[in-house]
């Protein structure tokens, strides 16, 4: 009776996961109902599609650049020290959370029309309707995310080996170079990894503040709106796969570097 | 000679004030204290992870409070050890070495010794997640000790081990010492721990210094009644200084009507008449007399009769707990088994008691 009723709790929670992955599964799979259709290869060949491809690897990975070179420093003071005002820093990092990304990148366009904004746009680089704007807008997504990612990969590396490493003759940049790095690097690049996929596949913000100019601004969520706004499924399907096949090539990658970085 | 002067540290809810230890060059120092009381954390400001409110740190002739850590040197060994798990035990022992840019050949010999010592060889192309406690314990020690550091600090080193594992460890650790003469301070509540290794003991209860000295100085002449009940001492008694006898070589304690003889010395000597102080009786300094036997004079100030209520085997020794006939008082004397045998005692039995000389000390 006691092992029946541990098999029924076990087959439910398993039959849970299992109806998760069957719903998403299900959703790819519908994809392809379309696939090879007419106007599919022309879709695909299309330069506008191959030059949305193009910029959202390159934006995503400049976005998760910027944010991991400002990202790690602060990860690394929120998880060590003590200072006034790491409540507040703390709290700030979720703001791209809980605000909409549309309400992001329309900060932005308000902001570059203060003074200080049209002096950046003027002498410095454009923003609004171009590419720095992408960069921008998904780095402003994920900079909180990745930092407080970061944050928790450092956070599970006691801070005594650091110590040990000091009493041993490191300066504090040795010792994180040689001993919290290489500890919590697992952890780090499984950070970097989700950031850069969520900065790859990031809309709102993006089109808000970048628009949606077909060879210009079009990064693929974008261009797959566009295509489905003007009816076209093939295009639109075209680019889910890509952008499916990115996604989840990059999120199983963070899975088997976990693997490997075990140490015997 | 490694110095802390008047070295205060608040921290959270610590709060240090005031201390001062000398550790002599190639001692082994016990800092020993109740757990929780801030002993880790002088350890970390020695070290350099704090900075203290006041006070100065010496080694030798160079002042190191100011100084970050890695430029005091001074190994630390906390007590989870922290081997860097993602380095072998060969790269985990020339971690130090490496950091301080030493030439590798001019400690060659050295490090080889000491990996001789603690039997390291078979254990160095492995990762510390393959290796057993003692094991570990082993190579942190020796992590610590190969850039030859000026002082090392053990945070706990023989709390949380097996038994078996334990004995090993307090050898090596006192082979170490006397094969490589580091200069150690090693931190524990452990007073037997402190007892077998330390040559020089600094207790530390309530964030004071209690008293520091020779082991025989703390477990023999304790300073205090706190020191006294913080290793565990038994007969510890608060007693009255009543009168002088012998024209002013001993003074007449009492205790519940009950009155001790104790020569002067010690705290005794600052006495006055009317004072309180607090009595140690060492249990095995007390002798039981043999019935009919005639007592000799040295011992006869202090003659008591009383009843054996208790008996005790603890193996190497007898525990034998005898009421006072007068005063109630309650003495713990502690005999040879063979002395215990050739006494015949009982519980229920009715013996006189003497108390030596040596069996006295007074505390303030």
């Amino acid at each position: 009776m006691e092992d029946n009723e541990k098999m029924n709790f076990r087959y439910t929670m398993i039959g849970a996961a299992a109806g998760i992955f069957i719903f998403y599964l299900g959703l790819i799979l519908s994809l392809f109902y379309f696939v090879g259709g007419k106007g599919f290869w022309e879709a695909f060949l299309n330069p506008y599609t191959l030059f949305s491809i193009q910029l959202s690897l390159t934006a995503a990975t400049l976005a998760t650049f910027f944010a991991v070179i400002i990202g790690l420093p602060s990860a690394y003071a929120l998880s060590r020290f003590d200072f006034k005002g790491k409540n507040i820093i703390d709290t700030f990092l979720e703001i791209p959370m809980i605000v909409s990304p549309i309400a992001l990148g329309a900060s932005f366009l308000v902001f570059f029309n203060t003074p200080l904004g049209e002096l950046i746009q003027n002498k410095g680089i454009l923003f609004v309707f171009e590419v720095p704007g992408i960069i921008l807008a998904q780095f402003a997504t994920i900079a909180g995310l990745t930092t407080r990612l970061m944050k928790a990969s450092l956070d599970e590396i006691s801070p005594r080996y650091e110590a040990v490493a000091r009493s041993l003759g490191s300066s504090p940049w040795q010792a994180f170079y040689r001993v919290t790095l290489p500890l919590s690097f697992r952890g780090l690049l499984a950070s970097v990894i989700l950031a850069w996929a969520k900065a790859f596949g990031e809309f709102g913000a993006t089109v808000t503040l970048a628009g949606a100019m077909p060879g210009k601004t079009e990064t693929m969520p974008i261009a797959i709106f566009t295509a489905l706004a003007s009816a076209n499924i093939e295009k639109a399907i075209v680019l889910i796969l890509i952008l499916m096949g990115f996604g989840l090539l990059t999120l199983y990658g963070v899975r088997l570097t976990g693997k490997r970085y075990r140490y015997d | 000679m490694i110095k802390i002067e008047g070295l205060t540290i608040h921290l959270g809810s610590f709060c240090l004030s005031d201390l001062s230890i000398e550790i002599e060059e190639k001692g082994f120092h016990f800092l020993l204290g109740p757990t929780g009381g801030g002993k880790t954390l002088i350890l970390e400001s020695m070290m350099g992870l704090h900075k203290p409110q006041k006070g100065k740190i010496w080694i030798n002739d160079r002042e190191v409070q100011s100084l970050p850590p890695e430029k005091r040197e001074i190994s630390y060994v906390p007590q989870d050890l922290a081997l860097f798990p993602h380095l072998k035990v060969k790269e985990n022992i020339l971690y130090g070495i490496r950091a301080k840019k030493l030439n590798p050949h001019t400690f060659e010999e050295y490090i080889q010794a000491l990996v001789r010592v603690m039997k390291i060889e078979p254990l160095l192309e492995r990762y510390p997640a393959h290796l057993s406690g003692g094991e570990k314990k082993r190579v942190a020690l020796l992590r610590g000790l190969a850039p030859k550091p000026k002082l090392l600090l053990l945070d706990e080193p023989l709390t949380g081990l097996d038994p078996s594992i334990k004995s090993e460890i307090q050898q090596l650790l006192k082979t170490l010492h006397t094969s490589f003469h580091p200069t150690i301070l090693c931190v524990t509540h452990d007073f037997e721990d402190a007892y077998l290794l330390g040559d020089k003991i600094t207790v530390f209860i309530n964030g004071k210094i209690e008293q520091s000295g020779t082991k025989d100085d703390i477990f023999l002449r304790p300073g205090s009644r706190r020191v006294a009940e913080f290793l565990g001492l038994k007969n510890l008694y608060r007693v009255r200084v009543l009168r002088p006898e012998d024209s002013h070589q001993r003074w007449i304690l009492g205790l519940n009507g009950f009155q001790f003889s104790a020569p002067m010395g010690g705290h005794l000597s600052q006495s006055e008449i009317g004072e309180e102080a607090d009595l140690y009786v060492r249990p095995e300094e007390v002798m039981i007399l043999r019935e009919g036997k005639p007592v000799k004079d040295s011992l006869k100030r202090n003659v008591f009769g009383g009843e054996i209520i208790d008996i005790s085997d603890r193996g190497r020794y007898h525990l034998i707990h005898v009421q006072a006939t007068e005063g109630n008082v309650l003495f713990e004397i502690s005999i040879p088994n063979y002395a215990f045998r050739n006494l015949g005692l009982w519980v229920g039995k009715r013996v006189r008691i003497a108390l030596r000389d040596e069996s006295l000390w007074v505390m303030k």
